[in-house]
């Protein structure tokens, strides 16, 4: 199917972004834990490292916006939401990305360009210190990643309008989630018998998508 | 329409659109948007010239630049390669040996479990769900009550939000404006008096009513002992300890002992009598410790402060009060503390005296499950409340000893550093995005006017300080039924905290409450999320309503938590006073 590819073409993009600058908090981590030798061992802090941590923290959630999304993990009340039936869950979504999100992002898009235009204007540095780091790089980060969240909120568009004809949500990315971890802990665990591990496990996902409705949507005992 | 009207529009739209189940960031920055552009509609202006948008920037920028939320994701990262990193169920086995002569010990380890595992990590769903597996089946095969099997591992999956370092604490304190180090060591003794009040329901209940979960069979709980150590005793002596002291003095007899690899080296024996001083070398450690900081480090820290600063300005100008931390030991001190120490002496004493076999396999099997995570959490916390770094560089600091300590287990491959990596890239974005739509948002609110008539309509109600309390916590009990945390700390609280002020409340005692108010939204049914989890792994002739019985109780037992530390604000606020002043 076309959409589809093309749906997972714009998942693909914003996962890759995403991942790219997940990669920041390993740099993050390192810069925070050299900073800390330097600052309480050696006795020679840096000036600019408070920038810095702010510039690789800030780009690394700005730049995940459309990698969560495209995963649904943004929180979302789903206490109602995950009992409904697919079409009114589109429906729905339809009309909110449209009257909510759409212009939200667009705004900040919009805004974003100028405020980071002007900072490229005036050659703009931090004020934190005296001789501060350059930040007009930092500021672009905001349209960039204004642009991306709203590339994939199109694409969440096109998913609800799909949905709505064919009653069926169309497929995501396969990526890592939370509740994975249970395979790891028991996959190689000694003390608990193999039977209800292979279960665990197998079952993981489910168990996580009915505990999220609560009762209000799937049978618990299948 | 009135300004403060269309604000309090606002209000109620928000709560409609999340129930409708629209991801929260971005129905908050929509309804700001809108409501904000009329706020700030101006005929004279162009349409793309409108405020708002710079507002709207400005508020993003904030959020990028918060120097508060910026350790999130250092200590989610954490959380996450511990969680890997660490063997649950190894854990699990050792604690259960440890506690094996308590009553109810499968319900004890579960919920010593849940505390230690609740320190790495902040998710509900996964420990459940992971107990479920590990510790409902055993206790259920063992025979214990359904209710008290149910009721300890949902209560205890829930504890992992209110135990520092959280990622809960961190919001609150970014909306708060209060430090975060201050929170920590204020939820610091809540969240372990909670974990303790269940401890001793669960003992209580057990002695009251020893069939709810009868003694294990004698061959659950034998600590499986090698050979060569039967033989070692015999040639030695029945005390391990005299006996690998003996054994390094003359170690002839010891080396003809068959290991499973191969014969027993002396340094084997050296490694055997480290692993014998560990609980010496702990108790030891922490005493001195607590030595050190109260009596010796500020003692120096005053010496230096008199001598390395030059009074400017009006001279005996004093500074600002020191902290009791910083006056010096109070007078109680060197009382208690030589009858702790005492007491502890002559445990240790106690425990040397009984040091056989299976406590030395018990030791070894703690040692290895449990230290290296115990260390590093206590280590990142006792950095952070002793003010030797900040917050961010011990959630640095930590996230690395994290990746240290699972390299050294073996237990982290390329693959779980990259899910690590990812799922805290997802958590981060997650909550700061959530932060990005809420700043535009509350911005707005208070433009409006919403904020001010929502604060003149509670005050006009004439409430006591006490029934303003019990009336928001109330509300957010309401509220942490179809919501998740993360909108509740950073949409709902942020309208109570003005109104803190006007009553006298103290923001950092108020905040610790609604952690632990939190919990027991949870647990209550029939909406929390934790009793499905456990429901899915259960086998099926659990059903639903055992579970939810089974939490009443501990519903129950947070409440009296709540009221305690109402009651006894020291339990909250001594910590954070003693150590940064009030």
């Amino acid at each position: 199917m076309n959409v589809q590819k093309l749906l997972h073409g714009i998942d693909a993009i914003s996962t890759w972004v995403g991942k790219a600058a997940a990669w920041l908090i390993i740099i993050l981590m390192t810069v925070v834990c050299v900073e800390v030798f330097k600052r309480y061992i050696l006795n020679a802090p840096t000036a600019w490292i408070f920038d810095l941590d702010n510039m690789l923290y800030g780009s690394l959630f700005m730049l995940c916006g459309a990698y969560t999304l495209a995963q649904n993990a943004h929180v979302r009340g789903d206490f109602l939401y995950s009992s409904m039936k697919p079409r009114t869950q589109a429906m729905l979504d339809l009309v909110l990305y449209i009257v909510f999100f759409v212009p939200g992002i667009a705004a900040l898009i919009y805004a974003g360009t100028y405020f980071a235009a002007d900072s490229w204007r005036i050659a703009e540095h931090s004020n934190v210190t005296a001789d501060g780091p350059p930040v007009y790089h930092f500021k672009t980060v905001i349209p960039i990643a204004g642009a991306f969240v709203m590339l994939q909120g199109i694409a969440e568009i096109m998913r609800a309008v799909v949905c709505l004809k064919t009653g069926e949500w169309p497929s995501r990315l396969h990526d890592v989630a939370e509740i994975d971890v249970v395979g790891e802990q028991l996959a190689n665990s000694q003390y608990v018998d193999a039977e209800s591990r292979k279960v665990a496990i197998e079952r993981a996902k489910e168990i996580d998508e009915v505990a999220r409705q609560r009762g209000m949507g799937g049978d618990l005992n299948k | 329409m009135s300004d403060p009207a269309l604000g309090l529009l606002m209000l109620g739209l928000i709560v409609v659109v999340i129930m409708m189940g629209f991801p929260t960031a971005f129905t908050l920055m929509g309804l700001g948007m809108f409501f904000g552009y009329i706020a700030f509609y101006d005929p004279t202006h162009l349409f793309t010239e409108n405020r708002v948008f710079e507002l709207m920037v400005q508020r993003t920028y904030g959020a990028m630049t918060n120097d508060v939320l910026i350790s999130i994701p250092l200590f989610v990262l954490m959380g996450y390669v511990m969680e890997r990193g660490a063997l649950v169920d190894k854990m699990f086995y050792s604690i259960q040996l440890a506690f094996r002569n308590v009553p109810a010990s499968l319900a004890v380890a579960t919920l010593i479990v849940c505390t230690f595992w609740g320190i790495a990590s902040g998710l509900v769903g996964a420990v459940v769900v992971l107990m479920g597996v590990i510790a409902f089946n055993p206790m259920l095969r063992a025979g214990y009550d359904v209710k008290l099997a149910s009721g300890v591992i949902t209560a205890g999956g829930t504890l992992g939000i209110l135990i520092p370092p959280s990622v809960m604490i961190i919001v609150y304190a970014a909306v708060a404006g209060q430090s975060v180090v201050k929170l920590y060591a204020a939820a610091m003794f809540p969240g372990f008096f909670l974990a303790l009040l269940y401890l001793v329901y669960i003992i209580g209940w057990a002695l009251i009513n020893p069939k709810i979960a009868p003694k294990l069979p004698e061959e659950q709980t034998k600590v499986p002992v090698p050979d060569w150590l039967r033989k070692f005793q015999a040639s030695y002596s029945n005390n391990i300890f005299v006996g690998l002291l003996k054994a390094l003095v003359s170690p002839g007899k010891a080396m003809t002992l068959q290991t499973d690899h191969g014969r027993l080296t002396y340094w084997e024996l050296v490694k055997n009598l480290a692993a014998a001083l560990v609980p010496f070398i702990l108790v030891a450690g922490t005493l001195a410790t607590v030595w050190w900081y109260v009596v010796i480090h500020q003692q120096v820290a005053a010496a230096e402060a008199v001598s390395g600063l030059e009074q400017l300005g009006t001279p005996g100008l004093s500074g600002p009060a020191a902290s009791p931390s910083e006056q010096g030991p109070p007078q109680g001190f060197y009382l208690w503390f030589g009858l702790i120490a005492l007491l502890c002496a002559i445990w240790q004493i106690r425990y040397y005296i009984r040091l056989d076999a299976e406590r030395l396999e018990v030791i070894k099997l703690l040692t290895s499950s449990v230290m290296p995570l115990g260390i590093l959490t206590v280590v990142v916390l006792a950095v952070i409340l002793f003010g030797i770094t900040t917050a961010t560089e011990s959630a640095g600091v930590g996230a690395a000893g994290a990746f240290l300590l699972a390299f050294q287990a073996r237990t982290l491959d390329w693959k779980r550093t990259k899910e690590a990596v990812f799922l805290t890239a997802k958590t981060t974005a997650m909550v700061c995005w959530l932060f990005v739509g809420s700043a535009l948002f509350s911005g707005v609110f208070a433009i409006l006017g919403g904020q001010a008539l929502v604060e003149q309509w509670v005050l006009s109600l004439n409430m006591s300080p006490i029934q303003f309390m019990i009336l928001s916590q109330a509300i957010i009990f309401l509220l942490g039924w179809p919501l998740e945390w993360t909108e509740i700390i950073v949409i709902f609280v942020p309208i109570f905290l003005p109104l803190l002020k006007h009553f006298g409340i103290d923001p950092v005692l108020w905040g610790v409450l609604v952690f632990v108010n939190l919990q027991a939204a949870f647990l209550s049914p029939p909406v929390a999320m934790s009793a499905f989890y456990l429901k899915g792994v259960a086998p099926s002739h659990v059903t639903l309503n055992q579970i939810f019985s089974g939490m009443m109780p501990y519903m129950a037992v947070i409440v009296v938590c709540m009221i305690i530390m109402y009651l006894w604000p020291g339990l909250t606020l001594w910590l954070p006073n003693y150590l940064y002043g009030g």
